[in-house]
């Protein structure tokens, strides 16, 4: 039992693709504790692409979010069809370096890959497709 | 996502509460910036009912945290939730930006 929902790669229709997610955690009863990275996920990556996924041929990109629930595992997801890109080729930010030259890039998709479980990038018919996984139970 | 602010003694207390997402952070950046400006000896995060915080909510402590600390204010956050807690423990935020376990602890000598 799948749902699935797309919208344009606008940073308004952020609410929309986290209503949905939250609807799908409330419809299936899985533990709330759960639902934080699952969240996190979708605004960074989602965000990722409204902001760095304009292709070149200047179409604003599509995002499709779909949610899979099988026992205690959830996998969420994410398509676009703006630029082609792979947020795991990413070097891992300085989560070290002091104050004053803290960089903040790249590190909505370093927390994502902490957070989750399992994260697979490729390309699929010219879209980018992004799979997470993550087990939901005791999380 | 609201925040609250209360002044106790030199320490300014903000109450963060909701979700500070993309949405939220520009206004949450620009009311500790207001709060900065007062130069407050301390201004205190109190996190205890923010439920969630994204990358782009991380920005918005970065930002005040280095405003803090040009204004020679001290910047701190308390109540963390775990998941709150986590993303600031992954993102090394937790070593930038001390972190306090609750408001009294946070405001303790304040008054």
């Amino acid at each position: 039992m799948s749902a699935c929902l797309q919208r344009a790669a606008d940073a308004d229709q952020l609410a929309a693709f986290s209503e949905f997610l939250q609807a799908f955690w409330r419809e299936r009863d899985l533990p709330a504790e759960a639902l934080f990275p699952f969240e996190l996920a979708l605004e960074e990556i989602f965000l990722n692409v409204v902001f760095h996924g304009q292709p070149s041929d200047g179409h604003q990109p599509s995002v499709e979010v779909r949610l899979d629930c099988e026992g205690k595992q959830v996998t969420m997801v994410i398509l676009d069809d703006g630029a082609r890109f792979d947020p795991l080729s990413l070097d891992t930010p300085d989560v070290n370096a002091p104050l004053e030259n803290r960089p903040v890039g790249g590190l909505g998709i370093h927390l994502v890959r902490t957070m989750m479980d399992r994260v697979v990038w490729r390309n699929m018919d010219g879209r980018n497709e992004l799979t997470l996984t993550r087990n939901v139970e005791n999380a | 996502m609201q925040v609250t602010f209360e002044s106790v003694g030199a320490t300014t207390v903000a109450t963060a509460t909701g979700r500070l997402d993309f949405g939220a952070a520009t206004a949450f950046q620009q009311q500790l910036e207001q709060a900065i400006a007062a130069k407050p000896g301390r201004l205190v995060v109190d996190c205890a009912a923010l439920d969630y915080v994204s990358s782009a909510g991380l920005r918005s402590f970065l930002v005040a945290a280095r405003a803090s600390k040009a204004a020679g204010t001290s910047f701190l956050a308390c109540g963390l939730q775990p998941s709150v807690k986590e993303v600031f423990e992954i993102s090394g935020f937790s070593r930038i930006i001390e972190i306090l376990p609750d408001r009294a602890a946070a405001t303790a000598g304040a008054a």
